[in-house]
Order: C-alpha cells, then structure tokens, then sequence
C-alpha cells in the first residue's frame, strides 16, 4: 500500500468517526415530548412597569428577553437559580420584546422559568428606561431608584455581585 | 468573571509571551509560545462547550451558544483539555515542555484575573479594609478578591520561575509543572469563598487540581527522568 492510500484510508476512518460522533451527540440532545404552555403572557406598558417597580417593597430585577436571543438562552438558567434561592427577598420580572406568544411560552417552558413575565412586543418598555437591545438586565433598589442596568448576556459573578449590592442597599 | 473577553485575553497573554520569551526551552523542538496559547484556546473551546451542555443546551442543535463566552467556562474540563493539548502538541519532551511552561502559565493567569480592573469586576463580599473598594455610586466597601488571586499567582509563578532558572537541572523533573498546577488549583480554591455565587463553584476541581499536581510532582521527582528517551 502506497503512503497516499494510507493517508486517505486514515482521512477516511477519522472523518467516519467523526460524524458518527456527530450524530451521537445530537441525538442526546432534545426532546420529542412536547412543553406544556402556560396562559399567554400580560401585554405591558412602560406606565405598568413604572407602578409595578414603585409599588414593591423589596428591589426589583427586570430582564428582558426574547425567544431568539441566543444570550437570553444562555443567562435564562442564572436568572432561574437566583429566583429560586433569592425570590423571597427580590421581585424578579421579565419582559419578553419583539417577540410571539407562542415563542416566548415555549422558552419560558423550556428553561422553567416561573417568574412573573409580560409581552412588550414593540420594545416600549427598554425605550422608556433609555436602553435598547437584548438581552436587558435592571437592578432596581427597594426606594425604587436604578441602582445598575447590565446590557448583554449576565454572568454567575455579576448577578450576584449586583443582587448582593441591591440587598445591602 | 464579567471581563470584556479581549481585554481578558491580552491582560493574560501578554504577561505569559513576556515569561516565555524570558526562559525559553533551551532544547526546545518546538514553540512553546504556540503550544501554550493553542492550548489555552483549546482549553477554552472544550470548557465552553462543557459549560453549554451542563446548562442543558445541545451544542450540536444551538452552536451559536458556544460563542457566549462570557456565559461562563467549565474550569475543569478547560484545564484538562488544555494540558492534555499541551502534553501531545510538545511530545516528547512533553515533561520538560510543561517544566518550562507551568511558572509561565501562572503568570499569564495573574494577568488575566487582573483584567477585573478593566470591567470594575474585581469585587467580592464587604468588607471595612483599608484596601476595600467599591463598585461606581456605591458606599459598601468589598474584597478586591481578583486582585488577591493575582497577587498569589504572581508571587508562586515568580518564585516557580526563579526555581526553574536557578536550578536548571529542575527542568523536567516534572516538579515545576506539578507545583504550579497545585498552586492555580489552591489560588483558586483559597479565593473562591470571597467570590460572589448562586452556587457553590466548582470546588471540586480546584481540589483535583491541587490533587493531580502534588502527586505528578512528587512521582516524578521521586524517578526522575534519566534521558531523553524517558521523555516520550
């Protein structure tokens, strides 16, 4: 056997194993048993989201988020982990911007999100805060006032970095 | 670490290139520099992608996810993707190659939990310490705790590197290596109480690490190599 033929048969084998890994690792991924949905989400206005922010008694988070955003994917399971640990002493709230009901219950199902969450639909409420773009995270302290806005996806450190700083104040 | 991720890369690379290029591989076959930097993008790559698949997101369905770096890293299966680069890009001398590399490698590291300056994200539980800092329009003092990881690396890697430059003979003994490994492990570890988390970190790693390199170190001092040929 000529040194060409073994290379090629060596192309040939690792490429083989290469998708056979491939298409392993895609078939553990995904699920055929379809999401249970929730009721479709509240439309909001930036007026509700001003009362809601002035009407609570601890800080406030809002995220907002869309069903496409793949950043908002990626920090859905850190805003999860610190609802579930930290939800009594925080108001978490979401906005879904630009998006369908349909896309935005599917991701709220998919990452097993149950924070209360509203539709904004033509981006009101990011605007009336002076920001634009997604994924949006607010820190609001308990008086109401803006203690910080992270534009972009959020990390495990900063979140709790910031929540930390929203309890102390 | 919310660090802008190419302010992050030239904070840690410069450093680790300048110590490099300072004690290079005399018998060297082969860059270190390259070796070195193709593992740590390596070791990126293979974190991420364990950090995706740990959030319950299939790489394979979703690969725009791999690229949100700043979603976080899996410090674990990056350290072992990236020596396990390491060891084959440098065959044989794969021993030697990390001697020469680990004391770099801290430095590098130092330079990288220094970029926290550069995104004010250095910060860590309060504290009434002179040194405290605070995060912009705050009043609660806090840990510059990415500062004191930086101070650690910098200290160990500068006294690794002097051991190394002082004892040549050190050089694939595989005792440079192995302390320095242990060292990132401990730096971490003795710092990872003062970061602020959801969760508890990945503790467990940062013990393996210490682990794996004390008892590489040891072993391989204890049989050191006697040729070249043992290198391979």
């Amino acid at each position: 056997m000529t040194l060409g033929a073994s290379v090629g048969l060596v192309r040939a084998f690792t490429l083989r194993r290469a998708v056979a890994l491939v298409v392993i690792l895609a078939a553990c991924g995904g699920s055929a048993v379809p999401l249970a949905l929730g009721e479709d989400l509240p439309p909001t206005s930036p007026e509700e989201i001003q009362t809601l922010i002035a009407q609570t008694d601890t800080p406030v988070i809002i995220n907002v988020w869309a069903s496409w955003c793949i950043p908002c994917r990626s920090e859905a399971p850190l805003l999860v982990a610190a609802y579930e640990s930290l939800g009594d002493q925080i108001r978490f709230v979401g906005v879904d911007i630009s998006d369908t009901q349909r896309a935005a219950l599917e991701f709220l199902a998919e990452f097993g999100i149950e924070y209360e969450n509203y539709f904004d639909p033509n981006r009101t409420v990011p605007a009336s805060l002076g920001r634009a773009g997604v994924p949006l995270t607010f820190f609001f302290k308990t008086n109401g006032e803006l203690s910080y806005v992270h534009p972009g996806v959020i990390d495990e450190r900063t979140l709790a970095l910031r929540i930390d700083e929203l309890l102390e104040g | 670490m919310e660090f802008t991720l190419l302010w992050a890369v030239l904070v840690g690379v410069v450093p680790l290139l300048a110590v490099l290029r300072l004690a290079p591989l005399p018998d060297a076959r082969k860059d270190l520099g390259d070796i070195v930097l193709t593992a740590a993008m390596i070791g990126l790559l293979v974190g991420r992608l364990a950090a995706t698949v740990a959030s319950g997101v299939n790489p394979i369905q979703r690969p725009g996810d791999i690229i949100i770096v700043r979603s976080g890293v899996a410090t674990g299966w990056a350290t072992v993707a990236a020596l396990a680069w390491a060891v084959w890009a440098s065959r044989p001398l794969w021993r030697r190659a990390l001697d020469n590399a680990g004391p770099a490698a801290l430095i590098g590291l130092a330079g990288w939990h220094s970029g926290c300056l550069l995104r004010d994200a250095c910060l860590g539980p309060k504290t009434d310490l002179p040194w405290a800092m605070r995060l912009d329009g705050s009043v609660v003092g806090r840990h510059p705790t990415e500062l004191y990881a930086a101070a650690l690396l910098v200290a160990i890697g500068g006294l690794l590197w002097f051991l190394v430059k002082s004892r040549p003979h050190l050089a694939g003994t595989g005792l440079p290596a192995g302390l320095a490994l242990a060292a990132a492990g401990a730096t971490r570890l003795i710092t990872e109480p003062l970061r602020p988390a959801l969760g508890d970190g990945p503790i467990g790693w940062y013990a393996l690490a210490i682990v794996a390199g004390l008892v590489y170190a040891a072993t391989l001092t204890i049989r050191p190599l006697t040729s070249e040929a043992d290198a391979g």
